[in-house]
């Protein structure tokens, strides 16, 4: 599903992604673990096309393929978006828009789908995360928490095949977080969805709970890959991070 | 082809009743703003009168033409000659006590002298120091003189350091009998027996001392309508000589024997001998200010207008400007940055001159009226300053919110229209309305091209009812206030409404 192959990436001077590689299989919850600094936002951004990199390529599905160095073509990006979905630390819910709005904009702006039926998938979408009784509420309404599930909600809208979390509870306190992790949890085990799902945390027993498989990074390269129960068990090679 | 449709609600405002006469007109360039007894109205709600209105009149009637006033801005005058004389504010001669000047006889035909003036030195008639001119350089008297007029030039020859500067003669008149800025003034004679004849100031000027640098005011025409000069030299000569000027002149009461002079200078002979008493013309103003009142709410209507059709071009301008320096590349970015800033750089008067004056003569095709021509140059104006407001309003969005929209999947033009542009638009409402507000009292800039709008129909209606002058700013301060108050209600209203939605985060 998702294929990422010797990416470079530089901020500056710094080489902040080191040769990274990795695969994500259609419907697998891969977690991206590491030491803050290793680079592991920075590849998912280079994943979902917002950040471009200067070597590597990064490929979705069959046809789909960012080469570093090169600027893609528009329509390659737009597609790229569209196939991977992407949930964000701060959560960046548009603040002029109800929450329904919010989950519609994706579906109408990106897709073109008629309104009514991006108010149904919406709604849908809403009632999955448990906030459908919230949908007229403005952002600035709602919990930190209850933002990132509309932010979820928001991101499934468009029907991605892969979503990618970027520490979706960071800014979060534990009981808020643990609201937003019971629904990616959720996600998760839904077998009939087969989203590939990439995940970026420090929570890491949620990590043990819900990855298929862990991709460690060190230093701008992922140095390990395999089952959690490998990479957390004692002396595994993701260990030293509890 | 022009765009006329534009005038249709202005012609409703402002419609004067045209002539109907097939005669052709003399179109003549006047600066009514400049007052009596050269054209000022004595009556509030009546025609011009004025002993240079009447001389148009006389060379119209001698030439088989209708005469055309055409108002302008007195130092402007001149360039309505460089237009074409079909415009709106098109000309054929600039009538409005032009010197004879070796810039203007270098450009454009000057008809032989049709008065001679001289400078005339004008103090209270309390003041028993001013005895004479050579009182002025001891008691190191104030001088209130015109602004490039050449009372200016003399004045600061002879007394340097002494001269008060200012653009009209009213004022200057005022100034004087108030004892406030200038204690006496030097002005051409015709403005200073004006003046001093007028009951409202009776017993408060006296003239002092001989006149000094004579000088001829001169007709300027352009140079190549040689039949249309050849009929004003004849007629000017003319009337010299059969008594008509002089009938003209005893009205106003500055024939003197000085236009003697230039009758046997310019015919050989003297003019036609006195035909009697000749009754002196009124010095206008009415008493009262409510009659003056339509007329600044006419005026009214053209600011309200000029900002309404002006304010949204801006709008729409500096939004693209805005969105292009923030997210276009290097060479949309760098033009519109030079753009900005020659704007913001440059005064609204000057931008306007340029469009209206210097434009047009590069690009012909660009002769616009006046109207469009304001409306444009607000909209420029207004638009730099819109722009680096909306820029501001752009860059304040977090990065996030552009970033979601496009991983998304929507397009940067989708994610900017629906994402960024409506959040950006409540952070700027209060700069934006705030400049709407301005955009009103600038709309008084445009008088330089020849628009009657509210600032320059006060000017005018002051140095007719120079009584009235703390009724008449009281009334035009009024209206500026009638038509600013609600934009600052619908600003607050606004506010208020986006100030909701930024509570809501806090709930």
């Amino acid at each position: 599903m998702i294929r990422v192959s010797n990416v470079v990436k530089y901020h500056g001077d710094a080489r902040v992604l080191d040769g990274a590689s990795l695969d994500v299989q259609k419907g697998q919850v891969a977690a991206l673990v590491g030491p803050s600094g290793s680079g592991k936002s920075t590849l998912l951004r280079c994943i979902n096309g917002l950040e471009e990199f200067q070597e590597g390529t990064v490929g979705v599905g069959e046809t789909l393929a960012l080469v570093g160095g090169e600027t893609p073509p528009r329509d390659t990006l737009l597609r790229l978006r569209r196939t991977v979905g992407m949930v964000f630390q701060q959560f960046n819910l548009f603040p002029h828009m109800t929450v329904l709005k919010n989950v519609m904009s994706g579906p109408i702006y990106a897709l073109g789908k008629p309104a009514a039926e991006a108010e149904a998938t919406a709604k849908r979408w809403l009632d999955r995360v448990g906030l459908a009784e919230k949908h007229a509420a403005k952002p600035a309404q709602l919990s930190g928490g209850q933002q990132q599930r509309v932010a979820i909600a928001r991101a499934l809208a468009v029907n991605p095949a892969a979503i990618l979390f970027d520490e979706p509870t960071s800014a979060l306190d534990p009981k808020m977080s643990a609201e937003v992790m019971r629904v990616i949890d959720d996600l998760a085990d839904d077998q009939s969805l087969q989203v590939a799902m990439v995940i970026v945390t420090h929570d890491l027993p949620a990590v043990k709970r819900i990855a298929d498989v862990v991709h460690l990074l060190g230093q701008g390269r992922v140095i390990y890959s395999g089952p959690a129960a490998e990479a957390f068990a004692p002396g595994g090679p993701a260990s030293t991070l509890e | 082809m022009k765009p006329r449709w534009l005038l249709v609600p202005l012609a409703l405002v402002f419609a004067s009743p045209g002539p109907a006469q097939e005669k052709k007109e003399l179109r003549w360039g006047t600066d009514p703003v400049g007052g009596g007894p050269y054209i000022y109205k004595d009556d509030p709600n009546g025609p011009y009168v004025g002993f240079e209105v009447e001389l148009a009149e006389y060379l119209a009637k001698k030439l088989g033409r209708v005469s055309t006033p055409v108002e302008a801005e007195w130092s402007t005058l001149p360039e309505l000659l460089d237009k074409p004389r079909d415009g709106e504010k098109g000309i054929d001669i600039v009538l409005n006590g032009y010197e004879a000047r070796d810039d203007l006889k270098m450009k454009y035909a000057a008809a032989v002298p049709y008065y001679v003036y001289r400078l005339q030195l004008v103090a209270r008639k309390d003041d028993d120091e001013v005895t004479g001119w050579p009182a002025l350089g001891a008691k190191k008297k104030r001088i209130g003189v015109l602004e490039g007029s050449v009372a200016f030039d003399y004045c600061n020859k002879r007394f340097p350091g002494q001269t008060v500067v200012n653009k009209d003669v009213a004022t200057m008149f005022n100034a004087v009998a108030d004892k406030t800025h200038a204690d006496v003034t030097v002005q051409d004679n015709p403005a200073c027996v004006f003046y001093v004849d007028d009951p409202k100031y009776k017993d408060k000027f006296k003239l002092v001392g001989d006149g000094r640098q004579p000088g001829e005011y001169l007709i300027y025409l352009r140079k190549g309508d040689k039949e249309l000069l050849d009929g004003i030299n004849d007629a000017i000569k003319e009337g010299l000589k059969d008594g008509t000027l002089r009938r003209i002149y005893r009205k106003y009461g500055i024939w003197n024997a000085d236009q003697e002079w230039l009758t046997e200078k310019l015919t050989g002979e003297f003019p036609a001998d006195e035909d009697g008493e000749v009754e002196r013309a009124g010095r206008g103003g009415s008493g009262s200010v409510w009659p003056l009142v339509p007329q600044l709410v006419r005026a009214a209507g053209m600011t309200v207008f000029l900002s309404i059709a002006s304010f949204p071009l801006a709008m729409l301008a500096g939004v693209v400007i805005a969105i292009g320096r923030v997210y276009g590349p290097v060479w949309v970015k760098a033009p519109f940055a030079v753009f900005v800033e020659v704007i913001r750089g440059t005064p609204l008067l000057l931008q306007l001159y340029f469009l209206f004056f210097i434009l047009p003569k590069w690009v012909p095709g660009l002769a616009l009226d006046p109207i469009y021509i304001g409306i444009l140059g607000l909209a420029l104006n207004y638009a730099a300053y819109e722009a680096e407001n909306y820029r501001a309003g752009i860059q304040s969005i977090p990065r996030g919110q552009m970033e979601a929209a496009l991983a998304l999947g929507m397009s940067p033009f989708t994610a900017i229209r629906t994402v960024i542009v409506p959040q950006a638009v409540r952070v700027v409402i209060p700069p934006v309305t705030n400049d709407f507000i301005a955009l009103f009292k600038d709309t008084s800039v445009c008088s330089v091209i020849l628009i009657t709008e509210l600032t320059r129909k006060y000017n005018e209606l002051y140095n007719f009812n120079r009584d009235l002058v703390v009724e008449l700013a009281f009334l035009t301060a009024g209206l500026y206030l009638l038509m600013s108050y609600p934009m600052s209600l619908l600003a607050r209203f606004l506010e208020r409404r986006t100030g909701t939605h930024a509570a809501g985060g806090h709930r």
